[in-house]
């Protein structure tokens, strides 16, 4: 059987099975949104690189809690992805009042912006125009509950509108991307 | 639930924020409404497509060998999964008592006298050993040995697995054998190609403990068949899975 016709399922119990085969697809499929989300969320190369190992070894020990009937190996993989993001920055927000509390005030240097984030030409593109369709509202709950794991309920809280109405533009933002990059896809 | 309140929920189920109370209604209700599954699969399709658009960026060329790496290391030092030893006994038991009958019972003009008997001596003093049965298909000829491993489809619990082997002789053969805690009854069995193409095996019954085997001898080229299919009779499917090469 061809290797590239494995279903999510196969790939997932092969790489489960430490097959090296199995571990190289799953890196070439989603190495790069990993990496990308991480130099999104965390603003840094190096992280980004960190996120990238340890979301690959948290998937191999979480692997047999898979189940596709629940969703896309995809989303699977870019939620333990995102979780990992969100501790990493929580962590990174404790150590940095931590150290705050620690140091003489006058001892304080300003905090390194974050650094600049290498971007594929065509995919930024494709994501502006794509992004560039949803209303402000949308693009804003979508990225509150995307990025940062925000429920609903904390994206209405945020942003100020009925918990209805944030549900409501997160699933339109989800619905008009598919629409509209799959389109893409097709031109 | 109602559909109108799982598909208010879907959002937050497809990012991930539900609690697992909530997450498991969502499921449950999924499992029987195609319409609601639907959407869940656009949206789903839609997170999917936003990554890989917004934030997909190539890494660092080394990345790659030092996941690798590290993954090598996990694997090694990670325990292994420890074999249930009834289950696989009862697996291998029963694969080589169907063998010993399919070899007593079929008339192969490719096999000596002398081959079936080594065969039949073998099989008795290792019926737990795949590897003996192995050497046995190696003797008649086979050009492949594929196995299937059944993935659970439904609520209904299932364990198994399939061989699949394929002669150059003219007498390929399909085994299945399947646990269903719970049930009695009988499971429909098919075999079907990437292509469409379909074959049914004889029902497997399964009976007390809830195991239960089916096989097939045929003529015919099995090779292009990988995907063997459980089904109640006029229900639902409850487990598939696809060949692989052992």
């Amino acid at each position: 059987m061809r290797r590239d016709d494995r279903s999510d399922s196969d790939l997932v119990r092969a790489f489960m099975a430490r097959d090296e085969i199995a571990a190289e697809e799953l890196y070439a499929r989603f190495a790069p949104r990993v990496f990308g989300l991480g130099m999104v969320m965390l603003g840094n190369g190096a992280q980004a690189e960190d996120l990238v190992q340890d979301t690959f070894v948290k998937v191999w020990r979480k692997a047999d809690s898979f189940d596709s009937t629940r969703g896309s190996l995809d989303t699977w993989v870019l939620l333990v992805a995102r979780s990992l993001a969100i501790d990493l920055i929580r962590r990174r927000v404790l150590e940095t009042r931590v150290l705050a509390a620690q140091e003489d005030p006058g001892d304080v240097s300003p905090g390194a912006g974050p650094e600049e984030q290498a971007e594929t030409r065509d995919m930024a593109s494709r994501a502006r125009r794509a992004m560039a369709g949803l209303s402000a509202g949308q693009r804003a709950a979508l990225e509150l509950a995307y990025f940062q794991g925000k429920t609903s309920a904390e994206v209405a809280e945020l942003e100020g509108i009925p918990v209805g109405t944030a549900k409501t533009r997160i699933r339109t933002a989800l619905v008009k991307l598919r629409d509209a990059l799959e389109v893409g896809h097709e031109l | 639930m109602s559909c109108e309140e799982v598909r208010a929920q879907l959002p937050d189920y497809t990012l991930g924020t539900l609690s697992e109370t909530e997450a498991a209604a969502v499921r449950r209700h999924l499992r029987a409404c195609s319409g609601c599954r639907l959407e869940a699969r656009t949206l789903d399709e839609g997170v999917t497509m936003f990554a890989g658009a917004a934030h997909a960026m190539d890494p660092p060329p080394d990345l790659k060998a030092r996941v690798m790496r590290v993954l090598a290391e996990e694997w090694v030092e990670a325990p292994r999964p420890r074999v249930r030893r009834t289950r696989s006994l009862l697996r291998w038991t029963a694969l080589a008592a169907a063998i010993v009958a399919l070899a007593g019972s079929l008339t192969w003009g490719a096999i000596e006298q002398r081959d079936a008997d080594r065969f039949r001596a073998d099989s008795a003093r290792s019926a737990s050993d795949a590897a003996s049965y192995r050497l046995f298909l190696h003797a008649l000829g086979g050009r492949d040995v594929r196995v299937v491993t059944f993935v659970q489809r439904s609520d209904v619990v299932v364990d198994g697995s399939a061989v699949l082997y394929d002669s150059d002789r003219g007498q390929s053969w399909v085994l299945v054998m399947a646990r269903v805690p719970g049930y009695i009854g009988q499971l429909t069995v098919s075999l079907s190609s990437a292509n469409g193409h379909a074959i049914s095996l004889q029902p497997l019954h399964i009976e007390g403990e809830g195991d239960g085997a089916t096989w097939l001898v045929t003529s015919s080229d099995i090779s292009a068949f990988q995907t063997v299919t459980l089904r109640i009779p006029d229900g639902p499917v409850i487990a598939s899975g696809t060949a692989i090469e052992p």
